[in-house]
């Protein structure tokens, strides 16, 4: 995976963005950029050349399952990995995430290890 | 309430109509007991019932009118509650942020002293194992004076942040007082609606209403008690099962 690939993270609560961006960092990516919901993330993807979407699940106006969604049906941007970070845990939101086409599922609180794991995963798969 | 058996005959009929039988009087006392109307007490049982009630309710409504802390309580507690958990948010997002702020501070501070030392360390190990230059001794010396004088500077930087991160722990003594206060308030809350669903009688309904919504895609923020759930997943080793039992 290349160190400079562009990163969107979205989030609504800013210290959590900041979190997610100081790990990001940590691990070489600082070509990070953020958004505070799936309703500002979509437009800043179609027009972006993003690599890859870091993003919650509860998020007010444009939930993060539903930006999955809209990234899905989107010719452009449908093979956009996206790794989802949230508090959510239910089974049945976890297997409405694996249908929707998530790459991989984080849930709060995380530690730093199970960050790059995952994002080791995602990329391994992606090859 | 009033005993709701009432005899269908008063005593002086009852008296009469004994009275009427041993004077052979068959008329009259059957008279008497054809005048007898037995539909009256069930009627008097359900009027005596529907009276009571309606002072039930009357009591109740009363009641609801007199106590002003309904009325304080929307009017002024719950607002009140409202800015204290905005409050809360505003001061741990404070916290978060200054402590992050020194973490971003302290980083470089460290990766310095790691890139110090691993330059130096060549020329150190020379030096252990009697193998060093003049000139590289004489570097060496100047490289280890630098290093001591900015570590210093740097150890005294790093221990004022780590002191910034602790006093910005305090929030946890001051919003946990908030939260105590709002706590406090909807347990009162939750007694009053209590009161006013028991005099709807809907007491069944609320011993009745155990977890509900749960079975649903609607985001429900962090579970409390997940191991007692068995429609939540606890942790990420349970995330990580339940993704590679769909294939993934």
């Amino acid at each position: 995976m290349k160190k400079d690939m562009k990163v969107l993270i979205v989030d609504d609560f800013s210290t959590m963005r900041r979190i997610i961006k100081n790990l990001l960092r940590d691990l070489g990516f600082t070509n990070t950029y953020e958004a505070d919901d799936g309703h500002t993330a979509l437009p800043m993807l179609k027009s972006g050349n993003f690599d890859f979407v870091v993003t919650d699940w509860n998020m007010p106006i444009m939930q993060g399952i539903d930006l999955l969604k809209e990234i899905r049906k989107d010719p452009q941007l449908k093979h956009l990995p996206v790794l989802m970070v949230t508090a959510e845990a239910k089974r049945e939101q976890i297997i409405e995430a694996a249908q929707a086409g998530v790459n991989g599922y984080i849930v709060k609180p995380f530690t730093a290890g199970t960050l790059k794991e995952k994002l080791d995963k995602v990329f391994e798969r992606l090859g | 309430m009033a005993n709701p058996i009432m005899p269908h005959i008063s005593l002086s009929q009852a008296k009469a109509l004994v009275a009427h039988l041993e004077a052979e009087q068959i008329t009259e006392a059957n008279k008497i007991v054809e005048s007898i109307d037995f539909s009256v007490t069930s009627d008097q049982i359900i009027f005596e019932q529907i009276g009571e009630l309606t002072r039930d309710l009357h009591e109740a409504l009363l009641s609801f009118n007199n106590d002003t802390r309904l009325v304080d309580l929307a009017g002024q507690d719950l607002p009140d509650a409202k800015n204290r958990l905005n409050y809360v948010i505003e001061m741990t997002d404070k916290a978060a942020n200054t402590t992050m702020d020194a973490v971003d501070y302290c980083l470089p501070i460290a990766d310095k002293l790691i890139n110090d030392l691993e330059a130096i360390t060549p020329s150190w190990q020379g030096l252990m194992t009697r193998n060093l230059e003049l000139g590289d001794f004489k570097r060496l010396c100047h490289s280890l004076d630098e290093i001591f004088a900015h570590s210093k500077v740097s150890a005294v930087d790093l221990r004022n942040k780590l002191t910034e991160i602790l006093m910005a722990q305090e929030f946890q003594d001051l919003t946990g007082q908030m939260i105590n206060r709002v706590i406090d308030l909807v347990q009162e809350v939750e007694s009053k609606l209590v009161v006013i669903l028991t005099v709807c009688s809907k007491e069944n309904e609320l011993a009745n209403c155990t977890k509900t919504q749960h079975n649903n895609i609607e985001p429900e923020g962090p579970i409390m008690n997940a191991e007692t759930r068995e429609d939540v997943v606890n942790g990420q080793d349970d995330v990580d099962d339940l993704l590679s039992s769909l294939g993934f």
